[in-house]
């Protein structure tokens, strides 16, 4: 709850905080917040050229089936890589003036979000001239992202506390995150998984969240509410986790910066 | 409320800092050091109690190294004590080192925006303030230049106006009148006396003994980490200056 409150009183801080991590980015460069639409559209282009010809795939609309689970994957991707060096590159102020550290990993996550929802509309725009058409199932759309977000807000917290102590967090995630880019269903179907590893895939909560967002939007069907209950139990458990973590290691913040 | 009420009550506070040898950063050198790791704990405060009660300005005097900025740290909650308990009640802002924060190719507008904002104002209280921020910080047309092209007497003052008007009901003051030219130094001081006027807590760290005089009823010594002497501004800068000169 106080959490809550100090995040109310200090809003003016944490908008512009999002601000300028979204501003900042691409700060200097010619194309400006250009590039969050040319960079997805490009990394899809090359996906969509490389693996269906050069490995074969049958899935049908395949560039489309790639950009919907690719998008949320960047999302991921991102925030945990950027949230990892958060607290980090803010040493300075952290040093120097108190106020909720939480306000650090949360905006580098919305910055993000603002990020996604704008690649969002490309997804749309393909939906619509692809004729695959737009299903009513799309009203699921708040709720997946909001799963999407609980996750990543538990990650975030918990990656960029450790980081303050342990540097190399940064670069392990980013090894990790290559591992985890194939442990989830974005250039393959879950059914190409054999049946005995399907169950440790499963252990990943992104291969659930992006299986849901590709039910909704590709398949337009509903997602099973009992897995995206089991899902949004694991995503609280996170960021629950996440947050101790986090409010346990901010105590000493300043000193180890 | 009451007006003799405690707003600041330090119980009991001990710190400790830990001192590496070299700080192992990485996994790599955590793993070679494991088992040599030169740990040194350094007592930086030694059960320090301290009531600070409403509208009261307080000095905190002593050698460099003697503890005084790390209670104004802990006392913003920068760093936490290792033993004991701090209460703060009431807003409480921290100029410890002025201009944290500021972004260099943001113009002095943007970054009084920004600055405000660290110490929790809403853009709507920044908007009601940002006249008298200007006015104070005597910049001009300087303001909407970016802050890296300033001077560093125009860059502390741009800070120092940002900090003075965010309307704190405690103000912790860490040696910031250092800077500065004697016209602005003499404004500063005339502000934070009109703030005590108003019934302002401050917690004020200087080697000034000028402007302790000026600005403070009571001043508290410390020395090697722990309370010397707690007691009316004059006696204490009295004895201060007997023994350390």
């Amino acid at each position: 709850m106080t959490l809550v409150s100090n995040l109310y009183k200090y809003r003016e801080f944490l908008k512009t905080s999002i601000l300028k991590d979204f501003r900042g980015k691409y700060k200097k460069s010619f194309l400006g917040v250009l590039w969050s639409f040319l960079n997805p559209l490009f990394q899809l282009l090359i996906y969509s050229l490389v693996f269906p010809h050069i490995m074969g795939n049958r899935i049908e609309n395949y560039t489309l089936y790639l950009m919907i689970g690719l998008m949320p994957w960047t999302f991921f991707n991102n925030t945990i890589i950027q949230s990892a060096a958060c607290i980090v590159t803010n040493g300075g102020i952290i040093k120097k003036v108190f106020f909720p550290r939480e306000i650090l990993p949360i905006s580098t996550l919305t910055s993000n979000l603002v990020n996604f929802l704008i690649t969002q509309i490309i997804v749309l725009l393909a939906l619509i001239f692809s004729g695959v058409g737009i299903a009513k199932s799309i009203i699921f759309f708040p709720v997946i992202v909001l799963l999407q977000y609980i996750l990543q807000l538990g990650f975030a917290f918990i990656f960029s506390a450790i980081t303050v102590y342990v540097r190399d967090v940064e670069y392990i995630i980013n090894i990790f995150m290559m591992l985890m880019f194939y442990l989830c269903p974005i250039v393959y179907e879950p059914a190409m998984i054999p049946d005995n590893l399907l169950r440790f895939f499963k252990l990943n909560p992104m291969f659930d969240i992006i299986t849901f967002y590709r039910q909704i939007l590709y398949e337009g069907v509903f997602p099973d509410m009992y897995s995206v209950l089991k899902i949004f139990i694991v995503c609280l458990f996170f960021l629950c986790s996440g947050y101790a973590i986090f409010k346990h290691l901010e105590k000493r913040f300043a000193e180890e910066l | 409320m009451e007006n003799n009420s405690c707003v600041i009550k330090v119980k009991n506070v001990s710190k400790d800092f830990i001192i590496y040898g070299d700080k192992a950063n990485t996994l790599k050198e955590k793993i070679i050091r494991f088992n040599s790791s030169k740990k040194e704990s350094f007592h930086v405060l030694k059960n320090i109690n301290l009531e600070i009660n409403r509208g009261e300005t307080v000095a905190l005097i002593g050698v460099n190294g003697s503890g005084k900025s790390t209670l104004l740290k802990l006392i913003t909650k920068i760093i936490y004590p290792t033993k004991g308990s701090i209460v703060v009640s009431g807003k409480l802002t921290s100029l410890l080192e002025l201009g944290a924060g500021f972004h260099q190719d943001f113009s002095g507008r943007e970054n009084i925006y920004f600055n405000a904002s660290i110490f929790g104002l809403t853009r709507k209280e920044i908007d009601d303030r940002i006249n008298d921020i200007i006015e104070f910080s005597e910049l001009g047309d300087f303001i909407d230049s970016p802050v890296r092209t300033y001077s560093s007497g125009m860059y502390m003052r741009l800070a120092f106006s940002v900090a003075i008007n965010v309307d704190a009901d405690i103000l912790l003051i860490d040696e910031i009148l250092a800077v500065g030219d004697k016209h602005f130094q003499d404004k500063c001081l005339n502000k934070l006396l009109e703030l005590k006027k108003q019934g302002k807590t401050m917690v004020f760290v200087s080697h000034s003994a000028d402007s302790v005089r000026f600005l403070c009823d009571r001043a508290v010594w410390l020395s090697e980490g722990k309370i010397r002497m707690d007691g009316k501004t004059d006696d204490v800068l009295g004895e201060y200056i007997k023994e350390c000169g």
